[in-house]
């Protein structure tokens, strides 16, 4: 049981970045890799304004999280725009080129040592069946299933969540209905940055933030989109909390040191396997 | 209202409109007729800015619109209802009608929710089922009232019968025929000669690219040439009668 809590500590991270991948999957086609550099630029603004000026934690996390909604922004604004020829490969190489220069400003900015983030609640642990839990896991659990319940309501509520499904569907057919999809695009790396600085912000006081954490954050949310099937909220969420539980579980059986080894190895039995994901629906192409 | 002038079209070397010249007055009802591939949808695409053209301009309201984005050319008061319906599947009837109103204001929304509600009574009956379960017709009439939900001035409408049994035609038909005479301009391109033109005022042939006649409806429907290449299959039952 143990394993299970700590499991789904790690794979409520891992399925929000998931959703910032299907987010930006669904509105452009691409896996942006910058994805993972998100959740550090969260971890690192957190970092800087609670730990460091020492702002009241929920002023800090409004801060830390509006900026990122901010980067998103200027990313898809300086990165996607100005790329002449949209197509996937020239996209991707963007996105992977992005990532590596935000973690070499980062590096600049906040130094190559791994920095350490306060605690934002009392530290204690809860008894639960089989093991205990701790209270920070619990708060990384509850905030993470809040943002997801959030994200559903703005696009199942809201104008402009309506408007980016829409946009999922068929954006030639939204165009004719008004809506920009260039503007939905920028929409789309701003929440997707946004889900990733949350995840960034709450995980930062269990691990120690580091420039080049983007990387691993980012292919560990990436298998964990690819393991629920890619363009599926619901199953991005599945997909984090079961890597989450499986990397944790497969702890206790193989050297810790291959840890992160599962996670690759997830994506190359959903690819050779099960290549729409274990919830993904086949590709049905219009016509 | 709408005026494009000698427009030139390319996909990648092959040459899909050349010195296409069409023209649509305030109240027309227009249609263009063309075989498969004549490159009517091009002509509507390219209108709207959804592919880009090579030359030629397309002016409406006297303002060039093919360098404009598609959604501003709609917020300008030009609609699409484009080819083969595509409502957004996985969003509910009521949905779409609301996507249709995106830049509109609220009150506007809602008076014109009512309005095509009451013209496409179906759409009401199942406006919280998903768009994706509605069959072809009915996806057509949601097609058109996500159209007329954006308030246009122009309605551009894209092989309408494509897919539909002839019932069917003819009550999409009779709706655009209301809708015309209530004052809404109408550009349509149809591979079905027979009803496009049975509907409109004026028509144009369009063929490999280019305009080869234009003149009043009935005319062309009495045309010999048109009746050879378009209307074959009556033509053939009149002779047999
Ligand atoms: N995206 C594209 N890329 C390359 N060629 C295209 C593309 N779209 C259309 N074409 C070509 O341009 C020409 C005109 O096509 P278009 O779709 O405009 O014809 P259409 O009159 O609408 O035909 P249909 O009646 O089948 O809808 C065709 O030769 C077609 O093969
Ligand atoms: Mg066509």
């Amino acid at each position: 049981m143990q394993f299970l809590y700590s499991g789904l500590t790690s794979g409520s991270i891992y399925g929000l970045v998931a959703l910032g991948f299907n987010i930006i999957y669904n509105t452009t086609g691409i896996i942006n890799f910058a994805q993972g550099e998100f959740v550090m630029i969260g971890g690192m603004l957190i970092y800087t304004l609670f730990s460091v000026m020492g702002l009241p934690f929920p002023i800090a996390f409004f801060g830390a999280v509006g900026c990122a909604f901010l980067v998103g922004i200027v990313f898809e604004r300086v990165f996607i725009r100005l790329t002449r020829i949209k197509n996937e490969l020239n996209l991707i190489t963007v996105t992977i080129a992005a990532s590596i220069i935000i973690r070499d400003v980062a590096m600049h900015v906040w130094g190559r040592d791994s920095l350490p983030v306060k605690e934002f609640i009392p530290v204690f642990n809860i008894k639960m069946p089989g093991g205990v839990i701790s209270s920070q896991s619990v708060l990384v659990i509850l905030v993470s299933l809040a943002v997801a319940f959030g994200l559903n309501l703005f696009l199942k509520k809201s104008r402009y969540g309506k408007a980016m499904r829409a946009s999922f569907d068929d954006p030639v057919a939204a165009e004719t209905c008004g809506i920009s999809v260039s503007t939905i695009r920028v929409m789309s790396f701003a929440v997707a940055s946004l889900l990733g600085a949350v995840a960034g912000v709450i995980i930062a006081p269990i691990m120690f933030v580091t420039y080049d954490d983007g990387i691993m954050t980012g292919l560990k949310g990436f298998s964990a989109a690819i393991l629920g099937g890619l363009g599926n909220f619901g199953a991005a969420i599945a997909g984090g909390l079961m890597l989450g539980i499986f990397e944790s579980f497969s702890a206790s059986v193989i050297p810790s040191g291959l840890k992160d080894a599962v996670a690759f190895l997830v994506i190359l039995l959903i690819l050779f396997v099960k290549p729409d994901g274990l919830f993904g629906k086949k590709k049905v192409h219009r016509v | 209202m709408l005026e494009v002038k000698s427009l030139y079209v390319s996909y990648g070397g092959v040459q899909a409109l050349t010195n296409v010249s069409v023209h649509v007055k305030k109240g027309e009802f227009v249609s263009l007729i063309g075989s498969n591939g004549a490159g009517k949808t091009t002509l509507l695409n390219s209108i709207m800015n959804i592919v880009s053209k090579q030359k030629g301009s397309a002016l409406f309201d006297g303002k060039d619109v093919t360098k404009k984005t598609t959604s501003n050319i709609v917020a300008d008061g030009m609609a699409l209802v484009p080819e083969g319906r595509r409502v957004f599947a996985n969003m509910s009837v009521h949905e779409n009608l609301e996507m249709g109103g995106f830049k509109r204001p609220a009150s506007e929304v809602k008076q014109k929710l009512a309005e095509v509600t009451e013209m496409f009574p179906v759409l009401g009956e199942r406006a919280s089922q998903m768009a994706g379960m509605l069959s072809g017709g009915e996806q057509q009439m949601l097609a058109i009232a996500r159209a007329l939900m954006t308030n246009p001035r122009i309605l551009l409408m894209d092989e309408p019968s494509m897919g539909l049994a002839p019932l069917v035609i003819k009550e999409v038909y009779e709706k655009l025929k209301v809708l015309a005479s209530t004052g809404l301009t109408i550009l349509l391109v149809e591979q079905n000669a027979s009803v496009a033109l049975k509907y409109a005022q004026r028509g144009y042939v369009l063929e490999n690219g280019r305009i080869i006649m234009q003149g009043k409806a009935s005319e062309l429907l009495g045309d010999n040439e048109v009746k050879r290449a378009y209307l074959g299959k009556e033509y053939k039952e009149k002779w047999e009668r």
